[in-house]
C-alpha cells in the first residue's frame, strides 16, 4: 500500500499541514488553550463572586468575640470583594428579636448574614447561621478556620495541654507515597508524575479532537470540491486514505515531539533540576511509548474521522456523525482523569486492555504505576489489531462515500455499504 | 486491434440499474464520443473505465489485458464535475497531479509552464487556485488532464459550462491530441460536438447502448432513409406506399422516410411511374441529433 503514489499523497499532506503556519499556530495554540481551559476551570470553582459580605458575628461570650476578632484579622485580604464584620454581644434569648430587627436587611442583602457563637459551640462547635443564602460555602469556608481554631484552643486552654500538644491535635495526617517498583528501587513519590499524566491524558485528548476535526474537513472538502474523482483517476481510494491519514498522523507526531520536548530534555539532561516533590520517575523509554502510543491513535482515530467525513458532503451533517468518535475519546479521557486518585482501579485497569480506550488511558497508567512488559505488550497488540480492523473497515465505507454526494446518507445505507461491490 | 474493449459493463445503485451490460470498442487513433443525454449512465460506465468503480459484471480489456493500475497511469481524466485543492498554487497542483502519475521532475515543470504560457496563465502559476476565475480553473484542469502525455484522454462532458473561448481551446487540444496518435474517448450530450469531433461513437440511453459504431457508417446508413424530394404534381400518395415510414410537407420541398435505405431507389422509381415530375432528389445527410431523436424516442426532444 505504501507505493509512489501514496507517498506523492503523503507529501502533499506534509506540505499542506506540517509545513504550514496553521501548523505553526496550532502548536502553540493547543497548549496555551489548554492551560486557559484548566485555568478557567480553577477560575470558575474558586469564583466567589466580587459583591463585599459584612457579616454579623454575635455570641454570648465577650471572650469567644474578642478571640474570633482577633483570628479573623488574619484572614488575608483578596481582590474577590471585602469582607466586613460586626461583632455584637447577643444572648441566646434574644437572638429571635435581634433576627427580626435585621431581617428587613438581611433579604436587602444590606447584611449578609449572622453568625451566632453560642456558649454550647465551646463544647459541641456547633454554629449557626443565619442568611438569605445559607449555602454560600465559599464565604463559611473562609471562616471556618478561624473559628474552629478560636473554640479548639478555648476547649483546651484550661486543660494544661503545650501548644505542641494543641499544634498536633489539630495537624492532618499527612500521607507521604513511596513507590515501589520492579527495580527493587523504592523512592519517595512526588507529584512530578501525577501532573505528568494528567498533561499526557490532555495532550491526548486535545490533540486528538483536534487532528481528528481537521481530517474530517479535509475528506469533507475533497469530496465536495471534486478533487477526489480526479485523484481517484490516479490512485485508489485505499492509497488515497492511507496517503492521507499517514500524512496526518506524522504531522500530528511531530507536533506531539515538539510539546514534549521539554520533558525529552529534562529527562536526559541535568540542565535542569525540579523542586524535590515535583520530581519525575519517568525514562526515555516512557516518552518514546507514548509518542509511539499517540502515532498508532492518530492512525486509528484518523481512519474513523476521515470515514465520517467521507459520508457526509458538509460538515454541519458530518456533526450528527461525529459524536460516536467523540464518545470512543471522550470516555477514556474521563476514565484517565479518574484515574489520578487511585490509577490501579478496576476501570482502569479493564480501559488498558480495551481497543480505543487503551490509547488514551495506558500512557498516563504507565506515567503513574509499573505496568508489567506483558501487559503493555498485550495492549499494544490489541491496539494494532484495532487499528488495522478499523483501517480496513474505514477503507470500505470510505471508498463509497466519497463518490456519493447529495442526500444525506441513512446509517442503514451506510451499513450496506460494506457489502458494496465498489 | 482495439485500443480498449468494453465488454458487458453493468452496475446498479441500490434498485437503479445505471449501466446494463455496456459494450463497446475504441479503435486505435480514435477520437470516440459516448453519447446519451443527462441521466444516461455515461458517467457511471467512464467510472468503471477508469476503475474508480468496480462493475457488478463484466470488464474493461486495455489492448488484451483486463485494465488495472497501468491504465490509471496512461489515462489523463477529466470528471464531469471538475475541482481541485483550493487552496493550492498552480502550479504546485499541476506538479502534483502529474506525480500522481509518476511523472516528475525538471522536464514536466518545463512543460507545466509552456501549457500555462499557452493558455495564457503563465502569470498566475503562483497564485492560488481559489484567486483564479471559474473559467480559469477549468484551464488548469485541462492542464492537469494532458500534462504526463497520456496515451489515453478520457473527458466527462468536456463542454459543459464551458465559454466558446475555452471551447475552442479543449477542442484544439483534443485534435492535437488525435494528431500524436492518442485515443480520446469523450461524453456529451451535446450531440452537435460530438458529431464534428469523433469518428467514432456509442449512444446510450437509460444504461444501454442502442446505437454504435464509425460516425461514417452510422450517419450513411440512417441518411439513405429520409429523402428530400421536389416535385410537380400529385404526391400525396406516398403517405399509402407501404414502404414510406413517413411523410412530411414542408412547402416547397417534401421529406420522406422509408423503412429502409435500400427502398430510396423504389421511391424513385414510383415517382416516375406515377407521372410525377421530380426536381429534386435527394438522399440527405441526417444529425446525429435527428438519429438520437429516433432511437430514443421523442422524450429525447430535450437533448440539443
Amino acid at each position: 500500500m505504501l507505493n509512489k503514489r501514496t507517498i506523492t499523497i503523503i507529501k502533499r499532506e506534509l506540505k499542506v499541514r506540517l509545513f504550514s503556519r496553521t501548523f505553526i499556530i496550532m502548536t502553540l495554540l493547543i497548549p496555551l488553550f489548554m492551560f486557559g481551559i484548566l485555568g478557567l476551570q480553577t477560575y470558575l470553582l474558586n469564583y466567589s463572586g466580587s459583591e463585599n459580605a459584612l457579616l454579623i458575628i454575635a455570641s454570648e461570650s465577650q471572650r469567644v468575640l474578642d478571640n474570633v476578632q482577633a483570628e479573623l484579622k488574619l484572614i488575608p485580604k483578596n481582590h474577590e470583594g471585602e469582607l466586613k464584620f460586626m461583632f455584637e454581644k447577643l444572648e441566646k434569648s434574644k437572638l429571635e428579636e435581634r433576627l427580626s430587627n435585621i431581617r428587613l436587611q438581611i433579604l436587602e442583602e444590606k447584611i449578609t448574614g449572622l453568625v451566632f457563637i453560642p456558649d454550647q459551640a465551646l463544647k459541641n462547635k456547633k454554629i449557626e447561621y443565619f442568611s438569605k443564602n445559607p449555602n454560600n460555602n465559599l464565604l463559611l469556608n473562609k471562616l471556618k478556620p478561624s473559628i474552629n481554631k478560636v473554640l479548639t484552643d478555648m476547649y483546651f486552654v484550661g486543660r494544661r495541654l503545650s501548644t505542641e500538644e494543641l499544634e498536633f491535635a489539630k495537624n492532618n495526617v499527612d500521607f507521604n507515597g513511596y513507590r515501589i517498583s520492579a527495580d527493587k528501587k523504592i523512592e519517595e513519590e512526588g507529584i512530578g508524575n501525577t501532573v505528568l499524566s494528567f498533561l499526557f491524558t490532555f495532550l491526548l485528548y486535545m490533540s486528538l479532537l483536534f487532528i481528528g476535526q481537521m481530517t474530517m474537513t479535509s475528506v469533507i472538502e475533497e469530496k465536495s470540491n471534486k478533487i477526489v474523482e480526479v485523484l481517484l483517476s490516479s490512485v485508489s481510494s485505499k492509497e488515497l486514505m492511507a496517503g492521507k491519514i499517514i500524512g496526518t498522523s506524522i504531522t500530528g507526531l511531530a507536533q506531539m515531539a515538539i510539546w514534549i520536548s521539554p520533558l525529552i530534555i529534562l529527562l536526559s539532561t541535568t540542565w535542569f533540576v525540579l523542586p524535590p516533590e515535583f520530581t519525575l520517575k519517568l525514562s526515555v523509554w516512557h516518552l518514546v511509548f507514548f509518542l509511539y502510543n499517540y502515532f498508532i491513535a492518530l492512525i486509528t482515530f484518523l481512519g474513523l474521522f476521515a470515514t465520517v467525513g467521507s459520508i457526509f458532503d458538509n460538515p454541519q451533517d458530518a456533526q450528527s456523525g461525529i459524536w460516536p468518535i467523540m464518545m470512543l475519546i471522550i470516555i477514556p479521557f474521563f476514565i484517565s482523569i479518574g484515574m489520578q486518585t487511585n490509577p490501579e482501579n478496576q476501570i482502569a485497569r479493564i480501559a488498558s486492555f480495551v481497543p480505543f480506550a487503551s490509547l488514551i488511558v495506558m500512557p498516563a497508567r504507565i506515567t503513574l504505576v509499573d505496568i508489567p512488559l506483558i501487559q503493555l505488550i498485550i495492549s499494544m497488540l490489541i491496539n494494532i489489531a484495532a487499528m488495522i480492523l478499523i483501517f480496513i473497515l474505514a477503507g470500505k465505507i470510505y471508498r463509497v462515500g466519497i463518490l456519493i454526494t447529495g442526500k444525506k446518507p441513512k446509517w442503514s445505507e451506510v451499513v450496506k455499504w460494506f457489502k458494496y461491490n465498489y | 486491434m482495439y485500443a480498449l474493449e468494453v465488454n458487458n459493463l453493468s452496475k446498479s445503485f441500490n434498485s437503479l440499474k445505471a449501466v446494463d451490460n455496456v459494450s463497446f470498442t475504441v479503435p486505435e487513433g480514435s477520437v470516440f464520443g459516448l453519447i446519451g443525454r443527462n441521466g444516461a449512465g455515461k458517467t457511471t460506465t467512464i467510472r468503471m473505465m477508469m476503475n474508480i468503480y468496480m462493475p457488478d459484471a463484466g470488464e474493461v480489456i486495455l489492448r488484451g489485458t483486463k485494465i488495472g493500475q497501468e491504465f490509471k497511469d496512461k489515462v489523463g481524466y477529466l470528471p464531469e464535475e471538475r475541482g481541485l485543492y483550493k487552496k493550492m498554487k498552480v502550479m504546485d497542483t499541476l506538479l502534483f497531479l502529474a506525480e500522481l502519475k509518476s511523472k516528475k521532475g525538471r522536464g514536466i515543470e518545463k512543460k507545466a509552464l509552456d501549457y500555462l504560457k499557452r493558455f495564457e496563465l503563465l502569470d498566475r502559476k503562483n497564485s492560488k487556485l481559489e484567486d483564479l476565475s471559474k473559467g480559469n480553473q477549468q484551464k488548469i484542469q485541462f492542464i492537469a488532464s494532458v500534462l504526463h502525455d497520456p496515451e489515453f484522454l478520457i473527458f466527462d462532458e468536456p463542454f459543459s459550462g464551458l465559454d466558446p473561448i475555452n471551447t475552442d481551446l479543449l477542442k484544439d487540444i483534443i485534435l492535437e491530441k488525435k494528431e500524436e496518435g492518442k485515443v480520446i474517448i469523450f461524453s456529451t450530450h451535446l450531440m452537435d460536438f460530438a458529431e464534428k469531433l469523433s469518428d467514432h461513437i456509442a449512444m446510450i440511453d437509460h444504461g444501454k447502448i442502442i446505437l454504435k459504431g464509425s460516425l461514417n457508417e452510422i450517419k450513411s446508413q440512417y441518411a439513405q432513409r429520409n429523402i428530400t424530394i421536389e416535385v410537380e404534381g400529385d404526391s400525396s400518395f406516398l403517405e399509402k406506399v407501404d414502404f414510406v415510414e413517413k411523410v412530411e410537407n414542408f412547402g416547397n420541398s417534401i421529406g420522406v422516410r422509408v423503412k429502409e435505405s435500400s427502398q430510396s431507389q423504389d421511391l424513385l422509381k414510383l415517382l416516375v411511374q406515377n407521372n410525377i415530375k421530380v426536381n429534386k432528389f435527394a438522399a440527405n445527410e441526417i444529425s446525429l441529433h435527428e438519429i438520437f431523436v429516433t432511437l430514443a424516442g421523442k422524450d429525447a426532444n430535450n437533448v440539443k
